[in-house]
């Protein structure tokens, strides 16, 4: 299998209309958006996408709708996690079929299941889709339960042939160090991507993509930080890492809801959460908006679509 | 002013007899080694120094023999941290009596202290003493209880000694808010990282590390500082991953390993103290098959 580098991932937001519903349309305006300011793949629907609050039908229907509104511009990733096996290895199938250009997936939601079940839950999944790289989403403060280890992942690598990285969110550097000293020498393309914007250490130790949920909000400043670390210029990215940082830190505890009012701040309106996640309350995004202003990289990006 | 607490500073273990009982004499030859080999600190003793299954008194005498066998060659650092802060501040008293260049003290044990608690331990430790002081910040191991960089800006900017961090919480994120708020306040200010994770620390403002592996390859803990601090990325990233092996060999059993490798490099020094165990004779035969596999037995100094 070719591999396949995913480069700097935009992971668009979903939009919904006032009565929840999916808003197609206005997703293409998005995914159009991300196209044009210089993402090299799409992931979606990530967690920041609500993933979780889509239907197994949405889910399909959000994948198969971006594949086809990149017309092959740019590779798009279909996230098929879910918590039961079969059922995300069955939206891995259609992810194959609609013709996504890899699959990432996350630990089972709510179970914790002992590393046997672990690794076997990713591997139905990833043989699900054989045709396609398969990516694991190790997100431990969003799933606490569940711990990805290096050991696991070597198994995986034995046992599933299009196993290709870790998308990694942990921002541990034992995890992330164990896993670049031991996985490529099982399998010399494996990937570690950083699932969050803070590249610098990880690129240190060997990650060569990025899935950036900021990205919509500061496309300038990610695209800099990431060519940079692409380049090895470390001590140089350092200045562009604390920028995205200090966005990260105003947009974090909000979650999904911070992200799509911080959206609407730069004149991207992408609607508001879908239940059960609440909008952010007018002092929220009073006090989200005056810190987006206090940031200078972030007066220099661009407002609108 | 640049910090003199920097590079891949080296932490001694502690050598015992048969008996278990101390070995000054080994001890006087595990320093000497790494101040020739080029630890550009000492500091003991740390928890690979089995510092808790010390008592106050070992540790005092050791703590002395540390300062004077090393004679300013390069400066020392004491680890004070007790169960009891009583003892810690007895220990930083001694230090400074003895002529050390600083002292290092982690969070209170056990007590999972809140943050008010863990500000004012570190204001009572740094107004008692005269000596630099470095923190240690650990959450991981000991239950999430972590000098965040709020409180680290309130303690550098009320306390003129408190001027570094051995900072163990190996997380990104949690290092660059600390790199940013410290390095802001105190340019100079001494970021260290815990282990040789100075890969993803340099690019953020790290300046060294505490070494459990100088004992074994004071070369590469040197090539790895030294390429890091030329940002030479491309040749540093193997020499992290080598150093990362290494450190799987040891942190089994830690330090009783470690103590085991130094026998198989030809320096020997006794057995780890209770609860903890020694490397039995197969254990050390498989961290010497180990070491030959990484190449340290041909590029790493062997005996005194």
């Amino acid at each position: 299998m070719p591999t396949f580098q995913p480069g700097l991932v935009h992971t668009p937001l979903t939009p919904f209309t006032h009565e929840h519903r999916i808003d197609l349309a206005w997703l293409g305006k998005i995914i159009d958006f991300h196209i044009a300011n210089a993402a090299d793949s799409l992931a979606l629907p990530m967690h920041v996408g609500e993933s979780v609050s889509l239907s197994d039908g949405e889910k399909r229907e959000v994948i198969a709708f971006a594949i086809k509104q990149a017309e092959g511009r740019l590779p798009v990733i279909a996230h098929v996690s879910d918590a039961g096996s079969e059922i995300a290895a069955a939206l891995a199938r259609h992810a194959q079929e609609a013709g996504a250009a890899a699959i990432v997936t996350t630990t089972p939601y709510y179970w914790t299941p002992p590393p046997a079940m672990l690794l076997e839950h990713f591997f139905r999944i990833g043989a699900a889709a054989p045709r396609l790289p398969f990516f694991i989403y190790y997100t431990p403060e969003e799933m606490p339960g569940t711990k990805i280890t290096a050991e696991l992942c070597l198994k995986l690598i034995e046992q599933l042939p299009n196993f290709a990285g870790v998308v990694d969110l942990s921002l541990d550097w034992q995890f992330t160090i164990e896993l670049m000293t031991y996985a490529p020498r099982a399998r010399r393309d494996f990937q570690l991507l950083s699932g969050t914007e803070h590249m610098v250490s990880a690129r240190a130790i060997g990650a060569t993509g990025l899935f950036s949920p900021l990205a919509g909000v500061a496309p300038k400043l990610v695209r800099r930080l990431y060519d940079l670390c692409r380049k090895d210029a470390l001590f140089e990215a350092r200045e562009a890492q604390e920028e995205v940082a200090a966005l990260r830190h105003s947009i974090k505890p909000g979650g999904v809801a911070s992200l799509k009012a911080a959206m609407r701040e730069m004149g991207r309106d992408c609607g508001l959460p879908r239940p059960p996640l609440q909008p952010l309350d007018e002092t929220g995004i009073e006090k989200l908006a005056a810190a987006l202003r206090t940031m200078t990289a972030i007066r220099a990006e661009r407002r609108g679509w | 002013m640049q910090n003199k607490f920097r590079g891949v500073m080296q932490s001694p273990v502690t050598p015992l007899k048969d008996d278990y009982s101390l070995d000054l004499a080994t001890f006087e030859r595990v320093l000497d080694f790494h101040v020739r080999t080029g630890a550009p600190a000492i500091s003991w003793p740390h928890h690979k120094g089995e510092s808790l299954n010390l008592t106050i008194a070992e540790r005092k005498l050791f703590a002395e023999a540390a300062v004077s066998v090393v004679a300013g060659r390069v400066p020392v650092t004491i680890h004070v941290s007790a169960l009891a802060v009583e003892d810690t501040m007895e220990l930083a008293r001694h230090a400074e009596t003895i002529g050390a260049d600083g002292i290092l003290a982690i969070t209170p044990y056990f007590w999972t202290p809140t943050r008010e608690a863990i500000h004012d331990y570190f204001v009572h430790l740094c107004t008692s003493t005269d000596l630099p002081v470095l923190s240690y910040n650990s959450p991981s191991y000991l239950a999430g209880v972590e000098i965040t960089g709020e409180l680290m800006a309130r303690l550098i900017g009320r306390l003129p000694n408190f001027i570094g961090v051995k900072e163990a919480s190996f997380n990104s994120e949690k290092f660059l808010e600390i790199s940013r708020i410290a390095l802001g306040l105190r340019p100079d200010f001494a970021l260290l990282t815990g282990v040789e994770f100075l890969l993803p620390s340099v690019p953020l403002g790290g300046v060294g590390s505490y070494s459990a592996a100088g004992s074994i390859c004071p070369n590469l803990c040197a090539e790895l500082f030294d390429t890091c601090m030329a940002g030479e990325w491309a040749r540093a990233r193997p020499l992290q991953y080598k150093m990362t092996r290494l450190w799987h060999l040891f942190r089994d059993q830690y330090p009783s390993s470690l103590k085991g490798g130094m026998a198989v490099m030809g320096r020997p020094v006794g057995p780890t103290r209770p609860p903890l165990p020694t490397a039995t004779p197969e254990r050390q035969a498989y961290i010497q098959k180990e070491l030959e596999d990484l190449g340290i037995l041909d590029t790493e100094p062997h005996g005194w």
